[in-house]
């Protein structure tokens, strides 16, 4: 039976949500939609926080609630912890734009 | 129940509590207005940082978001205090305050020849409001005439699996059942979510005009030459496990649920006086988010937290809603409704809205929520340009 404490809210979903603390090197079987699947938790993940449930490859889509959440910035394997380390936004990059309007300010 | 007891207004309003606010119109009456207020019971101040030096559009914000306040539903009556001749002129606010009905005073410093008189005036104009709206009592009104504000604060992953879904079933009960208006803001979280925002308007003028804002505030925040990351999300979203802004709005649109949008209006701007959901244009700050759906004149708030948060209103009452267990124990002050037996215990997502909207039920009949009790607010008009 699957642990209803990691929640996948589409099938597409490339993460699920973990709603309990998960601990490196558990099994877990999760739904996706009528599926179930099998992997094996890599990192200690916190409650709220996420975790790859199929391999993702650097620069591919972060896919929650049927839609992209941001890029991966790094290979994550399945049952890997997917955060800020791993996942780049695509909204509010002024640190991508080729022109500033604003001169940055040195930190 | 179709009906709950309010508090008339001339204007045709009908209120859930019956304040009296003191306002300043620039930071140099900000002493005088804490100061009276302190000294009369009951009487809520409204102060802030803006009204002088501003440029047009910041000055257009801020008086409406004042006035906002000062004729709002939950607002018996209204004290102007002003320091000299400002932009955002005292006398004018207290006139259009006037003009709805409403009891309404205004005082100047400079007029008064001194911090001292004027402090005498504002107790003595906001005395006689607090007296005078004790007399009046409530009377049963229509649920239509209702606006039901909704906030996320210090969100996490499992907002949008759960506390949001309630607050959405719960303001849509009283938009479809009752005839009510609803109203969202925090345009910057629509970020990833905004096609299906946009195609959920009533017409294409509206859809195009969302799609518009939105990339307004790409462009404005791309414009620092900066990473938004760490303003959004921010470092206790993303401590809850929200990684970046299009994931924290994804949840954060659940709160909407998928009804019908009637319109996108400016901040601090008027809810318009028809049934339906809308949208405000606003930062997805709270405290500046909270403070213009409040000027819109929504008679109360759920705030939809993950991590618990003191995000509050003083004239508009706020019930703050958790799913997530480790907060409900954790900040159990800042919970008037807990409903993590939905996400991790063997209740449904009915079951919440249930317990949200018997709490919302209360509170407009005028039960205090908890923020109420422990006199926590906090008051934040959204600026759009530089001071001059």
């Amino acid at each position: 039976m699957s642990d209803r404490y990691l929640e996948v809210v589409e099938p597409v979903d490339n993460v699920g949500t973990a709603l309990r603390d998960f601990e490196t090197g558990e099994t877990v079987t999760v739904a996706v939609g009528n599926e179930e699947r099998e992997i094996e938790v890599h990192d200690d993940v916190g409650f709220g926080h996420k975790i790859a449930i199929e391999d993702i490859t650097d620069g591919e889509t972060i896919t929650k609630y049927g839609k992209s959440i941001g890029n991966a910035t790094a290979d994550i394997p399945v049952g890997t912890w997917v955060h800020v380390h791993n996942v780049e936004s695509n909204y509010g990059r002024g640190d991508l734009a080729a022109e500033s309007e604003v001169e940055a300010i040195n930190e | 129940m179709s009906e709950f007891l309010g508090f008339e207004r001339d204007d045709g309003s009908v209120g859930i509590r019956n304040h009296t606010v003191i306002l300043s119109t620039a930071p140099y009456a900000n002493d005088t207005v804490e100061r009276a207020a302190a000294i009369v019971d009951d009487a809520i101040p409204i102060t802030h940082p803006l009204g002088r030096c501003q440029t047009k559009p910041d000055v257009f914000q801020t008086y409406r978001t004042l006035l906002g306040y000062a004729t709002h539903p939950n607002t018996y009556g209204a004290v102007v205090v002003a320091h000299a001749g400002e932009i955002v002129d005292g006398d004018e606010l207290a006139a259009d305050v006037a003009e709805t009905g409403r009891p309404s005073a205004s005082i100047n410093i400079h007029e008064e020849t001194g911090v001292m008189n004027a402090l005498t005036a504002t107790v003595n104009a906001a005395q006689q409001m607090v007296q005078d709206a004790s007399e009046q009592r409530r009377v049963p009104a229509d649920m239509s005439k209702l606006t039901f504000g909704i906030n996320c604060a210090t969100s996490d992953t499992t907002s949008g699996l759960c506390q949001h879904k309630a607050t959405a079933g719960a303001v849509w009960r009283l938009i479809d059942e009752y005839g009510g208006r609803g109203v969202f803001a925090e345009t910057p979280e629509f970020f990833g979510g905004e096609e299906e925002l946009a195609d959920r308007a009533v017409d294409d003028e509206v859809r195009r005009e969302i799609l518009d804002r939105v990339e307004q505030w790409d462009e404005r925040l791309t414009a620092t030459g900066y990473d938004v990351r760490g303003a959004q999300p921010t470092p206790d979203n993303m401590d809850g496990g929200l990684t970046t802004i299009e994931e924290k709005s994804l949840g954060a649109l659940v709160k909407s649920g998928d009804g019908p949008i009637q319109d996108i209006v400016d901040y601090g701007a008027k809810i318009p006086d028809a049934p339906g959901m809308y949208i405000m244009d606003s930062p997805g700050h709270g405290a500046e988010s909270v403070t213009g759906i409040g000027a819109g004149g929504a008679h109360f708030m759920v705030i939809s937290t993950g991590q618990g948060h003191t995000l509050s209103n003083a004239v508009m009452p706020t019930i703050k809603i958790t799913g997530n267990p480790n907060s409900a124990e954790r900040v159990p002050e800042e919970t008037d409704v807990d409903v993590s037996e939905a996400l991790v215990g063997g209740e449904s997502i009915e079951w919440a809205t249930d317990q949200l909207w018997n709490e919302v039920q209360d509170v407009v009949n005028g039960k205090l929520t908890l923020s109420e009790v422990l006199g926590e607010s906090q008051f934040a008009i959204h600026r759009i340009g530089p001071s001059t």
